[in-house]
C-alpha cells in the first residue's frame, strides 16, 4: 500500500516535470501592469491622456486661479489668513518669477521622438496632430521661460549622457533673447495647420490657439525691442541673451498684427449674450458658452475642480466655514476704470474745497463707470448670486464741524445708543466689512467678482468651483491688435479695435478718438485684470520700476482702500447718505517695489554650477 | 528588576547627549566688517537695498553669501577664516563691477573698506531748522561722466530709517538749478504731522537714470524743540 502510493507520487511528479518544460510562453506573457512603448505610442486613447498631462502642466505665474499670486501686484492685496500676510509685506526677490523647467521640456522632447520612432499604427493625420500639439505646448513653455528669464537654452532633443566622462555635449548655452522668440514663431507657423483638426475644441491646442500664442509672443518681443532701448540704460548682456535690437521691433509688431487679424476674421466673436453689460463681462468668463474664449483649461465638478470661489467669495455669502475674501482689489485698480462719458476714473470722494461728497445711495459713487468694473469687482451696494452684499465700514457723525468716523466692534452690528441716543438705529458696520486689520474680510472695501463662480456650492471645499481658465480669449487679441497697429502707425485701425472692445463694456461707439499708449495700457489693465497679464505687460513696456517704485506715498505702489460710511446727522439734509474715505489698510505693510534686477529673474546657482556656459542675467 | 529598568532608561537618555557632537560644526568666529566708501567717505544706501556678494572657491557647493548693507554703508559678516571673493553688483548707486572682484583674506576680525564708483555724490550736506522749516545745503558732484541726473530729493522722516521707500516727506530739487560742484540750497516747510515732533530725521538722495537705487547722505537728526 505504502509502496504503491510512493511510486504513484514519483510517477506523477516525473510526468509533471516533462509537461511544463515545453512551454516558454508561460514566462513570456504580456505584463498586466506595464505599458510598453509600442502600446503607448500607438494607442490614441493612451496618447490623449498623456497629452492631457502635458496640458495640465502648462506653466503660469499669477494665472490659473492662483489667488496668492494675484495679490502680489498693485491690483489687489491679501486679505485672507494671516499666515500669508507676507504678500502684503515683501519685496520682489531676485528670483521672483524664476522658471526653468527643463524636466517638462525633456518629457515633451521624449514624446516627440518616440512618436516618430514607435507610432507606426497611427494614421498620418493622427501622428501629425499629436506631434503638433506637443510642439505647441513646448512653444508655450519656451515662451513662459523667455518672458521671465530672457534667452534660454533651446533644447529640442533628449539630452542623453554617454558615460564618457565628458558632460560638455549636454551643456547647451543660452540662446539670444530674440532667437527664442523666433523659435517660438517658427514652430507655431509650422504646426498651426496640423492643429486644424482640433478647431472645434477649446481645451486642446487648435490653429487659433497657435495664432493667439503668436500674437502674444510677437507683441512681447516687439515691445521689448522698442522699450528696452528707450531706457536710459537698456538692460542687456553682451551676448544678447537679454535685450533685443531696436530695429527688430517693427517686424515683430507686424507678425503679431497678422496673427491677431487672422483670429479676428475667424469664427470668434466678443461675448455679448447678456444685455446687462456688467453681468455680461462676468458671464463671459464664468459661463462656458459663447465664442470669445479661444483656448482654456477646463474644470468639471467632482472630477477636476479648483477653490477660487472658496478663497475669494464675499464673506457673508460663503457656504464654507473658513476662508473667503482673500483677494481685496485695490482702490487704484477700481479707479483705473473710466467713466462712460470718457472722463478719468478717479472717484469723487471729496470736493475741491476738501469736504466729503455725500451720496444718497452707497453705490452712487460708482454710477456710470465702465461696465467691466461691475464684471470684475464687487463694490459696496452691488450684488452677487442675486444677493446684496453688505459692505459698509461704519457710521459718520457730525461733531465739531467735521465728520467723526466710527466703526463697530463686530461685523454686521446694528447701531444702538453706543454713540448717543440721537444716532441710534440702522446698520453700523456691514457683514462684509471692510475692516482695515482683520482676516477673511475685505481690507479695501472691495471683493473680486471675476472668476468667482456663482454655481451652487462652488464656495464649499466639498464641491468646489468648476469654471474654466481662459489661456487666450478674443478680448486680448483685440488689444494685441490695437497695440501692434498703433505702434506700426496704423492709428485708424488701432482705434477701431479698441473702440469695438469698449462698446462691449458699455461705452458709446467711437469713444476713443485720440488713441495713445497710455489709453492702451489702461485698457489692458481693466480688460485683462487678474488674467496673468499685468506683471508681464509692465515688464515688457519697461514701466514696472516706475509704477511699483517702492515709495510708501505712491497711490499705485501702495494698495489703498475705499471705506463707505453712513451719515447719521439727524435733521440734516445729508442724514442717511454715504461718504467715502480713502484709507491705507493696516495689513498692507510695504509698498510694491520692483527693481531693475526683477526685469529678468536670476538663474539658480545650481543651474550655473552644472552648466558653466550659462551666462548670468544682468544685476544678478 | 526595577533597578535594571532604571539603569537601562538612564543609559538611553545619556545616549541623547552624545549624539550631538558629530554633525554640528562650530559657528564661524571671524568677522569681516567694513564700509562702502568713495574716496574715504562712506556711501549711504537704502535700508534693505543694495547688497554685496561673497564667494569662496574650493568647495563642492558653489553659492554666494549675501552681505547686507546698513543704511550708513557699513556691513559685517560672520565667516570662517579663508580667502573670499567680494563682488560689487549692479542696480546699485555705483558702477557695476561684476568681473572686478576683490580678494579678501579673512583671518580673525578683518576690516575692509570697499571702494565703489558712485554715479553722483553729495558732499558737505548740512541741515538747519528755522522758522520756515528746514533748509538743506549741499554740493552735487558728478563722478561717472556718462551718467545723467534724474532726481535730487530731500527726505524728512520720523524714524532713523528714512529713504526713498520709507519717509514722511519727500521734496524734489529743481534739477535746472543744480550745477555740479556748486553749493545748492533746498528749503522745505514741515507739514502739520511733523511740525510738533521733538525731532525729525533728514537725508538727501540722488539718483542717476542708469540705476534704480539712490546715493544717500548720512542720516541726520534735527531737533525741532
Amino acid at each position: 500500500m505504502k509502496l504503491r502510493l510512493i511510486s504513484m507520487g514519483i510517477a506523477m511528479f516525473a510526468v509533471s516535470l516533462l509537461n511544463s518544460c515545453n512551454h516558454d510562453d508561460w514566462f513570456d506573457r504580456e505584463s498586466k501592469t506595464l505599458i510598453t512603448d509600442q502600446q503607448l505610442w500607438n494607442d490614441p486613447k493612451l496618447l490623449t491622456s498623456l497629452v492631457a498631462n502635458y496640458y495640465d502642466r502648462l506653466p503660469t505665474l499669477h494665472g490659473v486661479f492662483n489667488t496668492g499670486g494675484m495679490t502680489e501686484l498693485d491690483d489687489a492685496m491679501w486679505s485672507g489668513h494671516r499666515d500669508q500676510n507676507w504678500r502684503n509685506d515683501f519685496q520682489f526677490g531676485d528670483d521672483y518669477g524664476r522658471y526653468w523647467d527643463y524636466g517638462l521640456i525633456r518629457d515633451l522632447n521624449l514624446s516627440l521622438e518616440n512618436i516618430a520612432k514607435f507610432s507606426t499604427q497611427l494614421s498620418d493625420a493622427q501622428r501629425k496632430q499629436y506631434n503638433a500639439e506637443i510642439r505647441f505646448i513646448r512653444a508655450f513653455v519656451y515662451f513662459e521661460m523667455v518672458k521671465r528669464m530672457g534667452g534660454v537654452p533651446i533644447v529640442t532633443t533628449q539630452l542623453i549622457y554617454d558615460f564618457s566622462g565628458d558632460p560638455t555635449p549636454l551643456q547647451v548655452a543660452r540662446s539670444k533673447e530674440h532667437e527664442v522668440y523666433d523659435f517660438i514663431y517658427q514652430e507655431l507657423e509650422e504646426i498651426k495647420e496640423d492643429l486644424a483638426a482640433n478647431n472645434a475644441s477649446k481645451t486642446r491646442a487648435n490653429k487659433y490657439a497657435a495664432l493667439a500664442l503668436e500674437s502674444r509672443a510677437m507683441l512681447y518681443a516687439a515691445s521689448i525691442a522698442k522699450y528696452n532701448n528707450l531706457m536710459a540704460s537698456p538692460i542687456t548682456t553682451t551676448g544678447g541673451e537679454v535685450g533685443i535690437p531696436a530695429n527688430m521691433a517693427s517686424a515683430y509688431y507686424s507678425k503679431s498684427l497678422a496673427a491677431s487679424k487672422e483670429i479676428i476674421s475667424a469664427p470668434f466673436a466678443l461675448y455679448t449674450e447678456n444685455a446687462d453689460k456688467g453681468a455680461n463681462f462676468y458671464d463671459m468668463l464664468n459661463k462656458k458658452t459663447g465664442r470669445e474664449v479661444i483656448f482654456a483649461k477646463d474644470f468639471a465638478t467632482s472630477l477636476k475642480v479648483h477653490r477660487f470661489a472658496y478663497d475669494n467669495i464675499v464673506r457673508s455669502l460663503t457656504e464654507d466655514n473658513e476662508s473667503s475674501s482673500t483677494i481685496s482689489p485695490s482702490l487704484s485698480f477700481v479707479e483705473s476704470f473710466d467713466y462712460l462719458d470718457g472722463s478719468k476714473g478717479t472717484l469723487h470722494t471729496k470736493n475741491t474745497d476738501g469736504n466729503y461728497v455725500a451720496y444718497s445711495h452707497i453705490d452712487a459713487i460708482f454710477a456710470n463707470k465702465d461696465a467691466r468694473l461691475y464684471g470684475t469687482v464687487i463694490y459696496p451696494g452691488s450684488t452677487f448670486r442675486g444677493r446684496a452684499v453688505s459692505i459698509q465700514a461704519g457710521v459718520a457723525i457730525w461733531n465739531n464741524n467735521k465728520y467723526q468716523l466710527h466703526a463697530a466692534a463686530q461685523l454686521g452690528q446694528q447701531l444702538k445708543d453706543e454713540l448717543g441716543k440721537e444716532y441710534a438705529g440702522g446698520l453700523w458696520t456691514g457683514f462684509d466689512g471692510p475692516l482695515y486689520d482683520a482676516q477673511d474680510v475685505s481690507n479695501t472695501g472691495f471683493y473680486i467678482r471675476k472668476f468667482v463662480s456663482d454655481a451652487p456650492a462652488a464656495s464649499t471645499r466639498g464641491t468646489s468651483a468648476a469654471n474654466w481658465w481662459p489661456w487666450f480669449r478674443l478680448g486680448e487679441i483685440y488689444l494685441n491688435a490695437t497695440e501692434a497697429a498703433f505702434e506700426l502707425g496704423q492709428v485708424a485701425d488701432a482705434t477701431g479695435y479698441v473702440n469695438k472692445l469698449r462698446e462691449r463694456a458699455g461705452f458709446p461707439a467711437n469713444s476713443v478718438t485720440n488713441l495713445s499708449m497710455d489709453i492702451i495700457r489702461n485698457e489692458r489693465r481693466v480688460e485683462l485684470a487678474f488674467e496673468d497679464h499685468r506683471f508681464y505687460d509692465l515688464k515688457r513696456w519697461r514701466m514696472a520700476h516706475l509704477v511699483w517704485d517702492g515709495s510708501e506715498n505712491d497711490t499705485n505702489a501702495v494698495v489703498y482702500g475705499l471705506y463707505p460710511y453712513r451719515i447719521s446727522r439727524p435733521g440734516h439734509v445729508d442724514d442717511g447718505k454715504f461718504i467715502f474715505e480713502r484709507v491705507r489698510p493696516a495689513r498692507f505693510r510695504r509698498a510694491r517695489f520692483f527693481r531693475m534686477a526683477n526685469y529678468y529673474a536670476s538663474i539658480s546657482q545650481d543651474v550655473i554650477n552644472k552648466n558653466p556656459k550659462i551666462v548670468r542675467n544682468p544685476f544678478h | 528588576m526595577k533597578m535594571k529598568l532604571l539603569s537601562s532608561l538612564l543609559a538611553c537618555i545619556s545616549l541623547l547627549f552624545v549624539g550631538c557632537e558629530y554633525d554640528n560644526y562650530e559657528a564661524p568666529k571671524s568677522t569681516l566688517s567694513g564700509r562702502i566708501v568713495y574716496e574715504g567717505t562712506p556711501v549711504g544706501v537704502r535700508n534693505n537695498g543694495p547688497q554685496l556678494e561673497l564667494w569662496q572657491d574650493g568647495f563642492p557647493l558653489r553659492s554666494y553669501i549675501p552681505v547686507f548693507l546698513n543704511q550708513d554703508g557699513s556691513f559685517a559678516a560672520s565667516l570662517f577664516d579663508g580667502t573670499y571673493k567680494l563682488v560689487r553688483k549692479g542696480d546699485s548707486p555705483w558702477l557695476q563691477q561684476a568681473t572686478d572682484t576683490i580678494l579678501v583674506q579673512v583671518k580673525g576680525n578683518t576690516q575692509l573698506d570697499v571702494p565703489v564708483m558712485p554715479y553722483f555724490t553729495i558732499s558737505n550736506p548740512s541741515f538747519q531748522q528755522n522758522d520756515k522749516g528746514i533748509t538743506a545745503n549741499f554740493t552735487v558732484n558728478k563722478i561717472v561722466n556718462t551718467a545723467n541726473l534724474q532726481f535730487v530729493r530731500l527726505y524728512i522722516g520720523k524714524f532713523i530709517l528714512t529713504d526713498q521707500g520709507q519717509q514722511e516727506l519727500r521734496v524734489d530739487a529743481n534739477l535746472s538749478l543744480i550745477s555740479f560742484g556748486q553749493p545748492v540750497s533746498m528749503q522745505v516747510a514741515l507739514p502739520d504731522n511733523l511740525k510738533n515732533l521733538d525731532y525729525v530725521f533728514a537725508r538727501i538722495g540722488i539718483k542717476s537714470t542708469v540705476s534704480n537705487e539712490y546715493y544717500y547722505t548720512q542720516i541726520q537728526k534735527i531737533a525741532l524743540k
